[in-house]
């Protein structure tokens, strides 16, 4: 047990019991003495007796200086534990490093404190306790590793530094951090010196590489105090994933958003818990998701876009002990028009000839945005001089082949999201498919077929498909697609260890569609042509609804080339050539940076704060930075070109703590004590460690009213 | 009880003596003289009636007078004053030494003297011996019964003497007395009564039940009674080395209601056996306790 003190200097005030033993001197009586015949009497008597009509003095004394005395213990702010702080103290100065676990984890409530608040009032516990002349220094012990306090020697520095931080958003990195403390150590002259680590044990924050990854071998005691045990609230669920996706295969804008929510009870399920979507800070939607013990369940939770409007979202979940975790951010930009590229393998001079004259009838059919898909043409030799970055959706349109090497560019922009089509023709080299395409084609091409005009065509094989592109084609729509004809088709022939689908066939089961994902993209093929060279599709009814929908269907991993989602402290990158305009982002908490820009390459790296940060161009401006700069406002005339988000890393938020044997086992031959936080500040629990300030200002006050009872009595 | 008894020829002594004597006549000479008279007839100074002389009688005490005028030899006869045995028994233990804190009232030693002095000196003057007996937890100071007039300047001086001193040992004390004591007689015993013994009944019944006639004069301090004192006090005994700190407010009205039980149970055991019992404070004039003593003598059968 110990008492210690975080305003001592008020302790002074208990030389203000002088005053009343002074009064007591000056006004008492001096003692009778009366020899008496009757003594025994006397004392038969006061023995019966009970009664006291006068109080004794002394205890009136007693009863003042008390109250003096508890009202400076109770202005030095005492804190009382049962498991004495001074377990670490030494006789002889020493240097000290605490390393205060700010990880969000730590933002766990408990009786309307933090571990991490609690955290804090150990250090400064032990500070009290340490010998004067000692130093001492403060270092995050979440993944930014920074330094809170230069060594200093002045407690109140750390009190001051201390009280006002809070638990950041960051996971846990004692590697880090004691990476930190080492070289803050070394330097040091003083003999003793300690690192304290305040923590809650999470077990991500241990780096299993020790004493590796520590590269220096820890020399002095190292103190463990873990907070973990003072859980009495429970963080019971966290939302760990938050996925957007707008419906483009109908013109009615629904914004479908994925979610996953953990269950973090090793052993209780979780019914109803509470899901809701904010949009701008407006609830929007909400609902309840069962998730049994230890695991995780997604919801799909959709709304109807009603603007055009950039899209600010959070996915909330019931509050529970760490809120922090109950937030999970997403953004979405649903005016965002589909940027396609189409490559024409077969251009004419005379337009309707033109391989792609009736798919930019079909895309674009009024000239106008109304289908959210925006055409590019371009040829292959142009190809080389774009940016397919800026591309959702390439049409590759009866392509004999790529330009040398491009087939590389094409399967990077594949596997960074960008969707492709593709259709065949006459012009297709087809041994440059089967060898150079490999990476991106699952399929080889294996013949063409070709029917005679005696013959029956080649048809779509009708029937109703459950396939996002085909669900709408019911009744008529679908009696329509039969009449469509094929004169020539490609037959195919899988790779191996390929995955594909066929969503539609031809009725002699040749597929008329392959689909397949490559990367984060889909690749889509056209086993036929897409002009009317090989059928009569292009100017069929259903195609201009066929067409666009596999289109926006194909692009559904729109803006997936950018790394859309981001966890605390990654830094964001995004390629700018130097004709584009200059680039601002905009964080959650208002601030507007100018990102540095080093060869094109734009880094972000104040991602410390969740939320959803907004990407603006300055069309006006073309110039780059190479350090970043912080601005007062964004320039006037700044559009909104996307966003990004960053959350939180749930992996903070899983129960599983580091035991003390795993510790030992990690950072062998250190000198390791292990103390718990929760013992250390137990006082709230046996009254408020909460400060006992509040419980000793009472017991002043009673003896007050009972000195004001007796004298009055007297 | 025979014991020699000396003279202390100390100047000072003297003049208490004196003074004592002096207070001690002056109360007795003032109140009734005569009333202690034997009812048994012997040679004495008052003539009583004629008896026919007979061989063997002392012919001193032929009346010639009546020879001359009858021609018979009568023989006078006188009533007899008895030869009445007085043993006083005086409390010289400490708690007769207190003094009350009233520098105006007497002390209880000092009543308890001149209270004794006085009764020595009417038994003396009616020709009774006296004797006086000073005790604490034993008998300290035995001077023995004597009848002459000039034994009452050694009790005078004795009473000077004494200083009250040690534990009340009544019990005892009785019970030697008891011993000593032959034939009729009576036994006064002038005491506070403070003790804490609680065997007195049987002791005094023992002398009860000889034929003494007993006479217990019970003194006690005003401030014994009533405790008067003030704020926080030590009370120290008079008689050992106890002593009790305490503020009398807190206890005084039942010190009061147990000091008035002693005295009604000491008046209640006094009545059952037949002793005469007289409390007297030393705030009462000490007058009233021989005029009760006095009365008492004149109707013996008056209890």
């Amino acid at each position: 047990m110990s008492l210690n003190f975080l305003s001592p200097l008020y302790l002074f005030g208990i030389l203000g019991i002088v005053a009343p033993i002074l009064i007591h001197l000056l006004t008492r009586q001096k003692k009778k003495y009366l020899r008496f015949s009757a003594v025994y009497l006397l004392m038969e008597v006061k023995n019966r007796c009970t009664k006291r009509s006068t109080p004794n003095r002394f205890f009136l004394l007693f009863i003042r200086c008390m109250a003096i005395i508890l009202l400076s213990i109770a202005m030095s702010n005492p804190i009382f534990s049962f498991n004495t702080s001074n377990n670490f103290a030494t006789n002889n100065p020493s240097a000290n490093v605490f390393i205060v676990d700010d990880s969000y984890s730590m933002g766990t409530q408990v009786n309307q404190e933090t571990y991490y608040s609690s955290a804090v009032k150990t250090v400064l516990e032990i500070i009290q306790s340490l010998p004067n002349a000692s130093i001492y220094t403060v270092v995050s012990g979440s993944s930014s590793g920074r330094i809170l306090q230069e060594w200093t020697d002045a407690p109140g520095k750390i009190k001051k530094i201390l009280e006002t931080s809070q638990p950041s958003v960051r996971t846990t990195d004692i590697g880090l951090a004691i990476k930190q403390a080492l070289r803050l150590l070394e330097p040091v002259s003083k003999k003793n010196k300690h690192i304290y680590i305040l923590t809650d044990r999470d077990r991500n924050g241990w780096d299993k590489n020790y004493p590796s990854a520590l590269e220096t071998k820890i020399q002095h005691p190292l103190h463990i105090i873990d907070f973990s045990e003072m859980r009495s609230g429970v963080n019971q669920a966290a939302v760990t994933r938050s996925e957007v996706q707008q419906e483009f295969l109908n013109n009615h804008h629904i914004v479908k958003v994925k979610i996953k929510v953990a269950n973090l009870l090793e052993s209780k399920l979780i019914n109803k818990l509470n899901v809701s979507l904010w949009i701008d800070g407006k609830k929007k939607i909400g609902g309840t998701i069962d998730i049994d013990a230890d695991s995780s369940a997604e919801k799909e939770l959709s709304f109807p876009l009603q603007s055009n409007d950039f899209l600010n979202g959070e996915i909330r979940i019931e509050n529970d002990s760490l809120i922090t975790d109950n937030i999970r951010f997403f953004s979405h930009q649903p005016d965002q028009t589909i940027k396609t590229l189409v490559v024409d393998g077969d251009p004419n001079t005379v337009e309707h000839l033109s391989e792609t004259f009736y798919l930019e009838r079909a895309l674009n059919p009024f000239d106008s945005s109304h289908s959210n898909i925006e055409l590019t043409f371009s040829t292959p030799g142009e190809l080389s001089r774009l940016n397919l970055s800026d591309y959702s959706v390439m049409i590759l349109c009866n392509l004999q082949d790529l330009p040398y090497g491009y087939e590389q560019e094409l399967e990077k922009y594949s596997l960074s999201g960008g969707a492709l089509f593709i259709t065949l023709g006459d012009q297709i080299n087809t041994k440059f498919y089967n060898e150079k395409l490999g990476g991106i084609l699952p399929v080889f091409l294996k013949a063409i077929h070709t029917t005679t005009k005696n013959k029956e065509p080649f048809r779509f094989l009708i029937q109703p498909s459950k396939h996002p592109v085909l669900n709408i084609f019911k009744g008529k729509a679908l009696q329509e697609m039969k009449s469509i004809t094929f004169d020539t088709i490609y037959s195919i022939e899988a790779r191996e260890g390929t995955n594909y689908t066929t969503p539609i066939t031809f009725k002699n089961e040749f597929p008329a569609i392959i689909e397949s994902i490559n990367g984060k993209g889909k690749v889509i093929l056209f086993t036929s042509s897409i002009d009317r060279d090989w059928n009569n599709f292009p100017i069929q009814p259903t195609f201009l609804p066929w067409i666009q929908r596999w289109i926006k269907y194909s692009a559904r991993g729109l803006d997936s080339h950018l790394k859309k989602n981001l966890l605390i402290g990654e830094p964001f990158y995004l390629q700018k050539s130097s004709e584009k305009p200059t680039v601002y982002i905009t964080s959650p908490n208002g601030k507007v940076t100018y990102p540095s820009s080093i060869n094109g390459k734009i880094e972000f790296q104040d991602t410390d704060t969740p939320g959803v940060y907004k990407i603006y161009q300055d069309p006006n401006n073309f110039s780059t930075r190479e350090t970043s700069t912080i601005l007062p406002q964004l320039p006037y005339g700044a559009e909104l070109i996307g966003s990004f988000n960053v959350n939180i890393d749930p992996i903070e938020s899983i129960p599983g703590k580091i035991s003390n044997d795993e510790i030992k086992s990690l950072l062998p031959e250190t000198n390791i004590t292990f103390s718990s936080g929760y013992q250390k500040l137990n006082v709230k629990k046996t009254g408020e460690s909460r400060a006992i300030s509040t419980f000793i200002l009472i017991l002043m006050g009673i003896m007050l009213l009972f000195e004001g009872w007796l004298v009055r009595k007297e | 009880m025979d014991k020699k008894i000396t003279l202390d020829h100390n100047l000072e002594v003297f003049s208490r003596i004196a003074s004592l004597k002096i207070h001690t006549t002056k109360l007795v000479e003032g109140l009734l003289s005569g009333h202690h008279r034997s009812q048994n007839k012997g040679s004495s100074v008052e003539f009583a009636d004629y008896k026919d002389y007979s061989p063997g009688d002392e012919t001193k005490h032929i009346d010639w007078k009546v020879v001359g005028k009858t021609d018979k030899h009568q023989i006078k006869q006188f009533e007899q004053s008895t030869n009445l045995k007085a043993t006083i028994l005086l409390d010289a233990s400490g708690s007769m030494g207190y003094e009350s804190t009233n520098p105006k009232a007497i002390k209880k030693m000092d009543y308890a003297r001149t209270l004794v002095a006085a009764l020595s000196y009417l038994f003396l003057k009616q020709s009774d011996s006296v004797g006086l007996y000073l005790f604490n937890e034993t008998i300290t100071t035995p001077v023995p019964a004597r009848s002459k007039p000039t034994h009452f300047k050694y009790i005078l001086h004795e009473l000077v003497m004494l200083t009250p001193q040690g534990a009340t040992k009544l019990e005892s004390v009785i019970e030697s007395l008891a011993k000593q004591l032959f034939g009729r007689g009576i036994i006064v015993l002038v005491s506070d009564l403070l003790t804490k013994e609680t065997g007195i009944e049987k002791k005094l019944n023992l002398l009860a039940t000889r034929g003494m006639e007993v006479i217990i004069f019970h003194i006690l301090d005003s401030d014994e009674v009533s405790l008067p004192f003030e704020g926080d006090i030590v009370f120290e005994s008079l008689e050992d080395d106890s002593s009790i700190g305490l503020n009398p407010d807190d206890i005084r009205e039942t010190y009061q209601r147990e000091i008035q039980k002693k005295i009604k149970y000491y008046r209640s055991l006094c009545s059952n056996l037949g002793i005469d019992y007289i409390f007297l404070e030393t705030s009462t004039p000490l007058e009233q306790g021989l005029t009760y003593y006095l009365s008492r003598r004149k109707n013996p059968g008056k209890r």
